[in-house]
């Protein structure tokens, strides 16, 4: 039992260790590196029975290259004409 | 040695045994040896309940809470952030100088920040720019461990061990400047040379920096501008105290007030950030400290130490530095601070400046000798784990102790001449 306890609390110490240096980490790469966007998108309505296909479109790599695909459509009009 | 004692030293060294091998955290473990030296002294009439309440020092936890209060609103103002960013676009890709920027950054952080927090965005910021320009991150990160727990020797608040020195002792913010800051400033040039030279051939080619703007990472520059303005006068007044009339905490607890009303933060979301482990683990350490000086066991040490130094100061201060540096390496620089202050100031030939400032020198270098020296050590395996990368005891271990020797060995030649010790 208290094996169990103490590997719960290593465990938890971790977690909160990882999650502030993921943090700080996260920070310089959106200053220094590519910066991300995170968007949370709600599964549309009439579609709550297909819920574990929505979900594994986070990991489908045809749906993230068309999202790619969005942003570039998105950004090129935005971009400033060179003359 | 009577019984009583005997069960205080147990009680002493369990806690002790218990913060170093984190089988539960420090501070439970400080706490869980307060309480059982509260029940035993009160038991066998060690202590009574009003001298009791007074082994906590309620201007050390004041001390401390006020700064940390100032520092996490700084933080969230993205002053240390903008720090390292700026740094490493200083270095314009040449590997020499971008790793002296990230020692030389990591070591002014650590000035203000706790080791843990300093350690976290400086380790963040070199693995994200080691990363991205494909370089070996050991010998950055590892530099980086070494110079946030050497950094903050010679001022007031640069560690909490000399915090703990500086209310327990006397030592005001300007008596560090005055003895130690000289001693600092070479110590980062001989420790960076050294990792330098250690690291050299590791460091990598001269590349292009991804072009960035660190202001850019400002999101507020209202609370930038502000956390600044207090983080400075929190110093000025430091360096002005003696002619306020009020101590260290004062100033830290007003100036983290001012910090509260002008960041506009919310009070309940700074209170979280704070390190209660560390100040829960200082009051519970305190009080099990308080218990062992009851029985008069310090005492003794002192007094034995004190004939051992045979009133010669050099042997005091020597065997100050070496010891409370040589404890550091395993125990807590906290607990040795802790340890050593009722043990220097038990006897008048003890407490000079010279074993004062020898005190705040071994509890600030022996903290990144080996993986296991410390948290700051530990998490720099963590991260380099995290990423990839493979950082053994040995490597770890060969640069720690290198420059813990140098450190340590300056420090004695330092204190030699500072003080005039054997002349």
């Amino acid at each position: 039992m208290v094996k169990k306890w103490v590997e719960k609390w290593l465990k938890s110490r971790k977690i909160k260790a990882e999650s502030e240096y993921d943090e700080a980490k996260r920070e310089f790469e959106m200053a220094m590196g590519k910066p991300s966007i995170t968007i949370k998108v709600e599964i549309p309505t009439g579609f709550e029975d297909l819920r574990v296909e929505f979900l594994s479109l986070e990991k489908d790599e045809r749906f993230l290259e068309e999202v790619k695909d969005l942003v570039k459509k998105r950004l090129a009009p935005k971009r400033p004409r060179q003359s | 040695m009577n019984p009583t004692q005997m069960i205080f030293i147990l009680i002493y060294l369990l806690t002790i045994l218990i913060s170093v091998t984190r089988i539960v955290p420090m501070s439970v473990a400080a706490l869980v040896g307060a309480l059982l030296t509260a029940w035993f002294g009160l038991q066998y009439n060690v202590f009574s309940y009003e001298q009791a309440s007074g082994f906590i020092d309620m201007r050390l936890i004041g001390l401390l809470i006020g700064v940390m209060i100032v520092v996490e609103v700084a933080q969230r103002s993205g002053l240390f952030r903008f720090g390292a960013l700026y740094a490493i676009r200083a270095s314009k890709g040449n590997p020499a100088r971008l790793f002296i920027s990230i020692c030389v950054v990591s070591a002014a952080v650590s000035m203000f920040l706790s080791d843990t927090t300093a350690m976290f965005i400086m380790a963040a910021a070199t693995v994200t720019i080691t990363k991205l320009l494909d370089y070996d991150p050991i010998p950055y990160v590892l530099s980086t461990a070494i110079m946030v727990n050497l950094s903050g020797t010679s001022t007031l608040i640069g560690s909490e061990g000399n915090m703990i020195i500086g209310v327990g002792t006397g030592m005001s913010f300007t008596d560090f400047i005055n003895y130690l800051t000289i001693c600092e400033v070479i110590l980062w040039g001989l420790t960076i040379f050294a990792l330098y030279m250690l690291f050299k051939s590791r460091l990598g080619e001269k590349k292009v920096l991804p072009k960035y703007d660190p202001w850019e990472s400002v999101e507020n520059k209202k609370l930038f501008y502000r956390s600044t303005l207090v983080l400075v006068l929190l110093i000025v007044l430091f360096l002005t105290l003696e002619n306020l009339g009020v101590g260290p905490e004062a100033v830290a607890l007003g100036c983290a007030i001012l910090a509260l009303v002008l960041s506009g933060l919310d009070p309940t979301e700074i209170f979280k950030g704070l390190d209660w482990e560390t100040v829960f683990f200082i009051a519970g350490f305190m009080f099990v400290v308080g218990g062992l000086e009851r029985t008069g066991i310090l005492n003794d040490v002192s007094t034995q130490l004190s004939q051992l130094a045979g009133g010669n100061p050099l042997k005091a201060t020597m065997a100050t530095l070496w010891l409370s540096g040589l404890v550091s390496i395993v125990v807590s620089n906290i607990a040795v601070a802790l340890t050593f202050i009722p043990i220097i100031t038990g006897v008048s030939s003890l407490n000079s400046a010279a074993v004062r400032s020898a005190l705040v020198l071994g509890t600030n270098l022996g903290g990144a000798t080996t993986p296991l020296s410390g948290e700051v050590c530990m998490m720099t395996v963590g991260t380099l784990k995290r990423e990839g990368v493979s950082l053994s005891f040995s490597e770890f271990t060969k640069a720690g102790l290198t420059t813990t020797m140098i450190q340590l060995g300056f420090a004695s030649l330092y204190l030699i001449l500072r003080f005039g010790l054997g002349v």
